[in-house]
């Protein structure tokens, strides 16, 4: 059996937690979900973490401040950012900050699928 | 000779004679030895007629300090002469002329018929003494003999004469000298008995009076100063300033000070000083005057000086000073400008406050010209001649009397004042008293007045109101012109109770009654009633009020009254309110850009989980072989997503729905979890941490459920505001539900934010006051209209620790049934721990 990526799923929302795990395996990569960001920095998943969808406004720590404590503990991990909240000026500050990719809810299977394989670097 | 025969023996007897007369004749220097020349001059003639046969002698001597001669005149005893002596020497003198050697020999007999000879002797070389005259009948005369003798005789006497002459000088010189002496003699006696007299008049004079010597020392004292001062003369003498034991002792360094510099100065002096009296043994002033005596060369001889008791005089001296000095105070100290002046117009008095209105000092104007100092020139002429015409005539009509005129200052500068002159007699002159007030100030005051009663009669007129005032009783009794203007009537008409014909008919009778109440108590008057307006012949709704004016007893002076048109106002008002409506929609409107992010993000978290699971679920088909029980769950998964969107849209529909007052059954715990769940993303946001206490059994409300999540949104977005700073405590909050009395339920919002501060809570509650930096401070307001309208209530209380809490209270609906739901509400978007109930 071939060794499956691990895509890990951050979201406060348990629609999300529940729906886009399923969405995950069917493109063929191993799902986890957390609930918050200390979760999952709890978590034994850190290391096995191939890529990150990762939600912006959570409660206790936001998405921008897992990234930066990723960082922090020198975890390169390639994140896509998830949000309810439709800002323009978000998307272009979270690229220039380390992103692969940055969509807004609701998303299309392409766009999580363009956005896994630009972090998995498939061409 | 040539005479007739004479016998010898008769010559012989003639010559014997001769020769005795001779004899006779050179004894006589002798006999007259010691006599005068009259003696001599009477004594010759009688000795020729005792000698010779003569009829008569005249004899005149020449007296040397006389200018007139002495003449003598003797006549034979034996001759009958009819005239007497003084006149035959008057006739002599007629008839022979002036110069004796010129005499003829013969002249007319003058005591009978024919001529008579005579002879003159000279008396003397010169006849300086005198001449002798002899005169005889007989034609023989005279005979040799008798020349011999008459010439011996004549020289005889002119040396008798001669030494009597010098005896008689010199016995006149002794005579004078002596008489020189006696009276020399007299006048030392009478000198020294003045002396005398003046010495003792010295002494007895009724002044002290004394001399010091050139060191000093007093000399001569006189009694008076003794009987005064008690001191001896001894006891004077004992030392040169022993006199000064009499002064009082504070006088006496002074005094001793003076006498000296006095004395040795030469200049003497004068000082007053206390003397102890020593009669009654009191002090009383003196004054002391010492004057220099000087010699002939000017060399100091004594000090003569007087000591006078002047304390009478000095008292009523002081008397006078102080009397003076209280009329010149009273004068100085005037609100007037008291001025005198002389019957000429002389200035004579001018006090202080004549200085400070004229602007001339005392010194400056006494004895000037009144008219020239104070009067304007242009009255000057008339003033001479009403002076004159009360001179002349007594008649001054000004006088006496409270006038006002013009004045002129220093400065040139006429002012007005007002006057009254008084005359006085003062003996035989008139002068005249002026005292002056310079009305100036008063004048401006006055006309400031006029001015300020024009002024406000202007106001009264002018000003854009209607104002009326009444009498104590009520009866009108002014209106201003505006509102005459405004209703169209005339002051009569109004004036008195005509007042009421001005309100429409349906008014005027309460409008009286009030106002017959309020004139009776006193009490402020106002209504709310239609007036006339007569432009366009309406009833307008006006405010009628007045306020009684109160004397200090509190009586009623006066009602004064305005009219106020509040016509347009109500019509504003009520525009307003409608505004107020549209303002509380636009709140609304204004709120929805803050809640369309939360909407958003609400709608798209569902829509997200509908589309992934729906991508999921056709993956799941699409596979081989389709994973059937996956896409069962995605699909289920969907659906719940999908109703969960659905509920968030019609919640939405239902806020920004705008309707009238929608009367439901409102539960306020099931409005208060929808509008946190609207409000879950602010609150997760801002990490606050809210608390519920809802109320189990809570009755239901009637009323707008959306206007009343409305208010509920609105006080939780000020606690989310207030606490949007708050960092060093935790950002609480507690949304509360309980019944209240009066059938009520209330609701409550307490934050731990930055609280109200001193501020009236009730002025929270006022459209635009904010204490915030941004918003219109229009919510709360917006809030009390909404909760106003349910018939509730609506306030705010700061807390005891930080913060404040806002509360509602509305009564609840009498038919709305018991939420028993409880907690069973439907799910809210309320999770994430956010709102729990404790």
């Amino acid at each position: 059996m071939v060794e499956r990526s691990l895509v890990s799923v951050v979201d406060d929302d348990e629609s999300v937690r529940e729906s886009l795990p399923d969405l995950l395996r069917e493109f063929g990569y191993e799902a986890k979900a957390f609930s918050s960001a200390e979760e999952f920095l709890a978590s034994e998943y850190i290391d096995q973490t191939k890529c990150l969808i990762l939600d912006i406004a959570m409660r206790g720590m936001s998405g921008p401040d897992l990234q930066r404590e990723l960082r922090r503990l020198r975890h390169q991990i390639p994140i896509v950012f998830i949000t309810a909240h439709a800002d323009e000026s978000t998307r272009p500050r979270l690229l220039e900050h380390g992103a692969v990719e940055c969509l807004s809810k609701p998303f299309s299977d392409a766009a999580l699928l363009n956005a896994l394989n630009s972090a998995f670097h498939v061409s | 000779m040539g005479g007739p025969t004479v016998h010898p023996a008769d010559e012989i007897i003639r010559l014997r004679r001769c020769i005795n007369d001779l004899v006779s004749v050179a004894a006589l220097p002798a006999v007259w030895s010691g006599g005068n020349p009259s003696q001599i001059a009477s004594t010759l003639p009688d000795v020729l007629l005792s000698m010779l046969d003569l009829d008569l002698v005249y004899v005149q001597l020449k007296d040397p300090i006389r200018d007139t001669p002495v003449e003598i005149v003797r006549v034979a005893q034996s001759r009958k002469l009819a005239v007497r002596p003084h006149e035959i020497a008057e006739l002599l003198r007629q008839r022979l002329g002036p110069e004796v050697q010129q005499w003829a020999p013969l002249v007319w007999n003058p005591f009978g018929d024919g001529d008579i000879s005579i002879v003159p002797f000279r008396l003397g070389l010169q006849d300086e003494v005198g001449i002798i005259v002899a005169g005889s009948q007989r034609p023989d005369f005279p005979e040799q003999t008798e020349s011999l003798l008459l010439t011996v005789v004549a020289n005889q006497a002119a040396i008798g004469l001669h030494e009597a002459r010098l005896l008689g000088e010199q016995k006149r010189l002794t005579n004078e000298l002596d008489q020189r002496v006696a009276l020399r003699t007299k006048e030392l006696r009478a000198a020294v008995d003045e002396l005398q007299l003046r010495l003792s008049m010295l002494q007895t004079i009724p002044v002290a009076a004394w001399t010091v010597a050139p060191d000093g020392t007093p000399d001569m004292v006189n009694q008076s100063w003794f009987d005064y001062t008690g001191q001896t003369p001894e006891y004077v003498s004992s030392d040169p300033e022993a006199w000064m034991s009499t002064l009082h002792p504070e006088d006496r360094e002074r005094a001793s000070r003076v006498y000296w510099n006095g004395i040795r100065s030469g200049r003497g002096f004068t000082m007053e000083a206390r003397f102890l009296r020593a009669q009654d043994k009191t002090y009383r002033w003196h004054l002391n005057r010492a004057v220099a005596l000087r010699g002939p060369e000017g060399k100091i001889l004594r000090f003569v000086g007087t000591s006078t008791d002047i304390e009478d005089l000095k008292q009523s001296q002081e008397d006078l000073q102080r009397a003076e000095e209280k009329t010149r105070l009273i004068i100085d100290t005037a609100l007037d400008a008291v001025i005198a002046t002389d019957s000429r117009g002389t200035i004579t008095t001018w006090n202080k406050q004549a200085e400070i209105v004229f602007g001339w000092n005392y010194n400056e104007v006494i004895g000037e010209h009144m008219p020239d100092l104070i009067i304007p020139e242009r009255h000057r002429m008339a003033h001479e001649r009403g002076l004159r015409h009360f001179l002349n005539t007594g008649d001054g009509p000004i006088l006496r009397r409270r006038i006002e005129t013009t004045a002129v200052r220093r400065s040139g500068d006429e002012f007005p004042v007002e006057l009254e002159v008084v005359p006085m007699k003062v003996g035989d002159e008139w002068a005249f008293s002026a005292f002056i007030r310079d009305v100036t100030e008063a004048k401006l005051a006055e006309k400031k007045l006029r001015e300020s009663e024009l002024a406000l009669r202007q106001l009264t007129e002018t000003i854009p109101e209607m104002l009326w005032s009444a009498t104590p009783d009520g009866a009108i009794d002014y209106c201003n012109v505006r509102l005459l203007e405004y209703t169209g009537f005339s002051a009569s008409e109004i004036i008195g109770s005509g007042w009421t014909r001005l309100l429409h008919p349906d008014d005027a009778d309460q409008a009286a009654r009030v106002w017959v109440s309020c004139v009776a108590t006193g009490k402020p008057y106002r209504v709310e009633v239609r007036t006339f307006h007569a432009s366009d012949r309406t009833y307008r709704w006006c405010v009628t009020s007045a306020l009684p004016l109160l004397d200090q007893q509190g009586r009623i002076l006066k009602w004064h009254g305005t009219v106020v048109d509040l016509h347009d106002w109500r019509l504003a008002q009520e525009e307003l309110r409608t505004t107020q409506a549209k303002l509380a929609h636009m709140t609304r409107v204004m709120a929805l850009g803050a809640l369309t992010a939360s909407i958003a993000h609400e709608v798209n978290q569902p829509l997200s989980g509908i589309i992934t699971n729906s991508s999921t679920c056709l993956r799941m088909l699409s596979a081989d072989p389709p994973n059937i029980d996956g896409a069962r769950e995605t699909v289920r998964r969907t659906l719940r997503d999908g109703n969960r969107a659905s509920e968030v849209i019609t919640r939405l529909r239902a806020l920004f729905s705008k309707k009238d007052l929608a009367t439901e059954s409102v539960d306020l715990n099931e409005a208060a979890r929808e509008v946190m769940a609207l409000s879950s993303n602010r609150l997760q946001r801002d990490h606050v941490i809210i608390r519920t206490e809802f109320a189990n059994g809570l009755p239901l409300v009637k009323g707008d459920r959306v206007q009343l999540q409305q208010v509920i949104q609105n006080f939780l977005q000020n606690a989310l505001d207030a606490m949007s700073d708050v960092e060093d405590r935790p950002r609480q909050l507690l949304i509360r539900t309980e019944r209240d009395k009066h059938d009520h339920v209330r609701l409550i919002v307490q934050d731990a934010g930055i609280g109200f501060g001193s501020q009236n809570p009730d002025r929270l509650f006022e459209a635009f006051y904010t204490t915030k930096n941004y918003g219109m401070g229009i919510g709360l307001s917006v809030s009390r209209s909404i909760i106003e309208s349910h018939h509730g209530r609506i306030w705010a209380d700061p807390n005891d620790g930080p913060g404040a809490t806002f509360s509602f209270s509305v009564p609840q609906d009498p038919e709305g049934v018991t939420n028993v739901r409880g907690f069973d509400a439907p799910r809210t978007p309320c999770r994430n721990g956010v709102a729990r109930n404790p």
